[in-house]
């Protein structure tokens, strides 16, 4: 089946027409059965309406018709992920490098991949993947490594984030940056796959809660004095994540979109980098610039660590704030990534973290609302 | 900087880029390499190293060509040599792979790998006997190398050594518990076992752990097939071919399963497929000749045939015996013997070949045939449980030549013993099905539904029991130049499959649907039908259809055979069938069987139009051939032809178990042969209700 409904509908689901595309597919495979490239439409058009859990068993079916199509199974785990079936999920997860856009990007390690069993007298290499949030949130898991495996572990992350992983105590025997030669060593683990190789489950989480990262007290003194001028609540501020992730469109705003959290005694401080810095504030909002005075993560934990809370759309310094504790307050999509799982406004990963879903799509509207108001709460 | 100097910084530059390399770190390991290689352009280990890297992205012929470097050198070490013979085993340069690793092997014969990697190298070659001894040589340096024991298991499998190859296969699974290919090969063992449940247990298992493993996939498939389910081979090859859509084997077979559901067109163009996407690949050959044989283009088939037989590999077996088979089947019997005679002189162990030609040759005593056969079903001979089921049955056949009853019998007895747990089957409940078929089919109902069907005389059905005369009934009538014979055709088998419940659905169907049915089966066969009046379709188990075909095709001629019963179920017994005959393995359940078929065409005789309807019994076409055929010929409304007499004379293949019968001018020792096996056949007459006089 090429052409015809497929491409069509594969038009609808771009021009963002959910709905529509949902409602021409409904009729093409109502007797239930259909080429999978149609089920596989009508997958996307129901997460990106965001009912994954109608997804759900269609996205199984086409798993079990094509079990050597391993996109589809990395696209069950994100909805099985979502639900909160870690178990299915973590599982399904290792074929985030099976992808036509990943193979590429796999680090091909040649030494066998842990799996969770008793390694004593050996060294494991766990080393971090592409996202800074993706390392933020899972470095909690290096010290549960350690204990499982008895072995001598060393830890590899990207240069952006090695101050902080050698500060924090997080269960390595020794911490290097990407692209240093390590050790000799028996065993490897990305620290995405660490959650399949440890059997993570949910009900683990507040066991592993943070902090696990720790700043630098000589930066957080620094920028206590920096900031000591400002009027608290000292809210700091992040409303774009890297503009090359796929879905940057629909979990980033513009800092002029932000107009309704300008609040007056509301202190804003910036910790936006990349090309967004420069965006022009919304009138009235009392916003200091940080961006140019910021080297690196290890001054955004310091600023974190000394505003009262940070409100940012879902990237990397919401992961930073979590590991480190602080109160976090975040913007999200209507269907958000399934780390933050369906509905509640509370995340296991993170106890001071607050969601502020989006109730409909591309509309910020009632989420700024809800902010503002809880922003008015926290008090000077 | 002094000589010396840079010959440490070479030594530690390389250490650094295989440090690199080994935690993953391309880059750095990449840069490292061309340091070295710009002060010493082709250094050896730096081109071994690039080559590694290229491997492992995929790059295959890139890796090849920086390791041919690499291995030039002349301090080179054996595992390049080693590693350079896998990645042309990869690539299907065996000649290459094989040069590499002889030259590994001999540099440094304590080299495990390079004896694994020569050992599966003359493998894929069919060097059999060699492999084992490369694979036992590096058990022997290696005794728990669980990957030398999968790859032995293979080669012993090739050798009929299956008791040995389990062994290996399960020692494989006790070194590497996720072992996906030796699971995966364990289930090709178990379907040739015909323990299908396990073998289809151990493919899920295999492509759960690895859902890219192709040989899973096949193998899966092959289950399917072998026990008759080629919808859901069908479905397993597909779900192959989505991931691997030029996968040659994966093509080949996914040609034969087409061909298994009547779908030829595409059957053939999948063959063509696999062929374009491996012309060196001889199964794939294999598999277009016996689409291309299927479809009716023999010169082609042959000569797909002929190119997979020259090939270097493991179908050239088959392909031999496809060969000698498709001449027997066009009549050419000399061509055929000769055929055979090649293979069993390449392949003295071919079971598939001595049981092809065992219908084709007339056993005498004292034939050195009888005692090669013997040879292979006696101690340390074939271990294959569908090899020995096939010998049992040529056996029986060159016994009952030389009439020798009761060693005939222990073969036939022993050959339908190890068929019949292979499939399922419920003799009670299909006798209770055939009498529901006569009570659904009653004369009011093919009274009220008279209006309706498809308006044609072109269909001609020869019906009965299997072995009963339909083949010869059908070359008789195919003589006559208005009569097209199509053979045993599925159509009717099909009609029925779509409608559910069988007989079931049938009162429920408006007469408008009955018409539709009749012109779906008109359209299948006017293709067929070349400009002749009539075509005939001798499936012989459309007796149980005779009803429908009433109603569907009102001016269809069926003709019933009929012979004795226990000629008739004695023919059968001797047989294996290629297609499923689930009654005629057990002398009871084929007893059975027919007392059911009996009542059911008493029926049809009752409630059909003698218009309509013909019976001709075998033994009287053997009596007087001319009176019988022209009965039948008078029957269809045609005109008397001569022709029709001359029927073992005509040129058309002729594929259902009689295929070497009808070739002769008719003998008279058909009729009551089974009087000279009355004490081997006590069951059936049991079954029967006939007293053996």
């Amino acid at each position: 089946m090429s052409g015809g409904p497929e491409r069509e509908i594969h038009a609808l689901i771009q021009a963002g027409r959910y709905e529509d595309a949902e409602a021409r597919l409904r009729p093409l495979l109502a007797s239930g059965t259909g080429p999978i490239v149609l089920w596989s439409l009508l997958v996307q058009a129901l997460r990106l309406l965001g009912r994954p859990r109608e997804a759900l068993p269609i996205q199984h079916m086409i798993v079990d018709s094509n079990p050597g199509n391993l996109a589809a199974r990395f696209d069950l785990s994100e909805i099985q992920l979502l639900l909160g079936d870690f178990d299915a999920g973590w599982r399904n997860y290792r074929y985030r490098y099976s992808l036509d856009h990943t193979t590429r990007i796999e680090r091909k390690v040649q030494m066998p991949r842990w799996e969770g069993g008793r390694i004593e007298g050996k060294t494991l290499l766990i080393h971090d993947e592409q996202g800074y949030g993706d390392t933020f949130q899972f470095l909690r898991l290096v010290r549960l490594a350690k204990q499982r495996s008895g072995a001598r572990v060393v830890l590899q992350v990207n240069p952006e984030t090695l101050d902080l992983a050698r500060r924090s105590d997080l269960g390595a025997d020794e911490t290097i940056g990407n692209g240093e030669l390590p050790p000799p060593f028996q065993m490897h683990c990305e620290l995405m796959s660490l959650p399949m190789a440890l059997g993570l489950k949910l009900s683990d989480l507040p066991g592993l809660a943070p902090p696990y990262l720790v700043a630098d007290p000589k930066r957080v003194a620094r920028w206590r004095q920096r900031l000591a001028a400002l009027p608290r609540p000292i809210v700091a501020l992040a409303w774009a994540g890297r503009p090359t992730h796929y879905n940057d469109a629909s979990r980033s705003v513009t800092l002029a979109s932000l107009a309704p959290l300008a609040i007056p005694g509301v202190s804003f401080v910036s910790v936006q980098k990349g090309p967004a810095a420069a965006a022009d504030a919304p009138q009235g909002m009392a916003l200091t610039r940080l961006s140019d005075e910021i080297a690196g993560f290890d001054d955004t934990a310091a600023i974190l660590s000394v505003a009262d809370v940070l409100v940012s759309v879902d990237s990397s310094p919401v992961h930073l704030a979590g590991a480190l504790n602080r109160a976090a307050w975040v913007m999200l999509p209507f269907v958000p990534d399934w780390r933050w799982l369906e509905r509640r406004e509370d995340t296991p990963w993170y106890p001071r973290t607050r969601l502020f879903r989006q109730p409909r799509r591309n509309d910020w509207g009632p989420v700024l609302q809800a902010l503002a108001k809880a922003l008015t709460e926290i008090g000077p | 900087m002094s000589a010396t100097q840079q010959t440490i910084d070479i030594g530690q530059t390389l250490m650094r880029a295989n440090a690199h390399w080994n935690a993953g770190q391309a880059d750095q390991a990449e840069l490292a390499c061309q340091q070295v290689l710009a002060v010493w352009p082709g250094q050896s280990d730096a081109m071994h190293l690039l080559g590694l890297m290229a491997h492992a992205y995929g790059n295959l012929d890139l890796a090849i060509a920086h390791l041919r470097v690499a291995c030039q050198a002349p301090r080179a070490p054996a595992v390049y040599s080693s590693n350079l013979a896998e990645m042309c085993r990869q690539r299907g340069l065996l000649a290459e792979g094989e040069q590499a690793a002889r030259r590994a092997v001999a540099m440094d014969p304590r080299q495990a790998g390079a004896w694994n990697n020569l050992g599966i190298l003359v493998q894929e070659q069919g060097k059999f006997e060699e492999s084992r001894q490369c694979l036992q040589r590096v058990l022997e340096l290696e005794p728990d190398n669980g990957m030398a024991h999968n790859n032995l298991a293979n080669t012993c499998k090739h050798l009929g050594l299956l008791d040995q190859a389990e062994r290996h296969w399960l020692r494989a699974l006790e070194l590497i518990p996720n072992y996906a290919e030796a699971y995966s090969n364990l289930s090709n063992l178990m379907t040739d076992r015909a323990e299908y449940d396990k073998a289809a247990e151990y493919a899920r298992r295999a492509i759960e752990i690895n859902p890219r493993l192709a040989d899973a996939y096949l193998n899966y498939a092959g289950v399917e097939t072998a026990r008759q389910r080629h919808q859901d081979a069908l479905r397993w090859l597909e779900a192959l071919l989505d991931f691997a859509p030029a996968h040659a084997g994966g093509l080949a077979a996914l040609a034969l399963t087409l061909k298994q559901l009547d779908d030829l067109p595409r059957a053939v163009e999948a063959g063509r497929r696999a062929v374009a996407a491996a012309p060196e690949n001889p199964e794939a050959h294999h598999a277009l000749g016996q689409v291309l044989q299927a479809n009716g283009q023999h010169p082609e088939a042959l000569a797909a045939y002929e190119k997979a037989a020259t090939l270097p590999g493991t179908a050239q077996e088959k392909a031999m015996v496809s060969r000698a088979v498709l001449h027997m089947e066009l009549g050419r019997k000399e061509q055929a013997q000769a055929a055979f005679d090649a293979t069993t002189a390449a392949f003295p162990l071919s079971a598939t070949a001595w049981f092809n030609q065992a219908d084709l040759r007339r056993f005498k005593a004292g034939d050195a045939a009888i005692a090669r056969m013997e040879a292979l079903l006696a101690p340390g001979g074939s271990q294959s449980h569908t090899d020995r089921m096939l010998l049992h049955f040529a056996l029986g056949k060159a016994y009952l030549d030389l009439g020798e009853s009761a060693r005939a019998f222990h073969h036939f007895d022993t050959g339908n013993a190890r068929k019949r747990p292979t499939f399922s089957y419920d003799a009670a409940a299909t006798g209770q099905w055939l009498a529901s078929i006569a009570e659904m089919f009653s004369a009011d109902l093919l009274q009220a539904n008279g209006g309706a069907g498809a308006a044609s005389a072109m269909p001609v059905f020869v019906l009965g029991m299997p072995r009963s005369g339909t083949t010869l009934v059908e070359q008789i009538l195919a003589s006559h130049p208005a009569v097209h014979g199509a053979g045993e055709l599925r159509y009717m088998q099909r009609i029925v499959d779509g409608l559910g419940a069988f007989p079931q659905a049938v009162p429920g169907l408006a007469a408008g649907q009955l018409t539709a049915l009749g012109e779906a089966y008109l359209a299948r066969i006017a293709p067929l039908a070349q400009g002749r009046r009539h075509v005939v379709d001798k499936m012989p188990s459309n007796f149980l259809y005779a009803g429908l075909i009433r109603l569907i095709l009102p001016d269809a001629r069926i003709i019933h055979t009929r012979r004795d019963p226990v000629d008739t179920c004695l023919s059968c017994y001797s047989k294996l069938f290629a297609a499923e005959q689930a009654f005629s393995y057990d002398q009871t359940e084929l007893g059975q069987f027919h007392a059911g078929y009996q009542k059911l065409m008493a029926h049809w005789r009752a409630v059909l139009p003698a218009s309509h309807f013909l019976e001709v019994d075998y033994e009287a076409v053997v009596d007087d051939v001319e009176a019988e055929s022209r009965r039948m010929i008078d029957f269809l409304g045609l005109p008397w032809d001569g022709a029709c007499l001359e029927f073992h004379r005509t040129e058309r293949p002729v594929l259902t178990a009689s295929v070497n019968q009808v070739r002769q001018p008719i003998y008279r020792t058909s009729a009551g042969r089974w009087r000279a096996h009355a004490a081997q056949l006590q069951p059936l007459l049991a079954s029967l209700g006939i007293a053996a006089a």
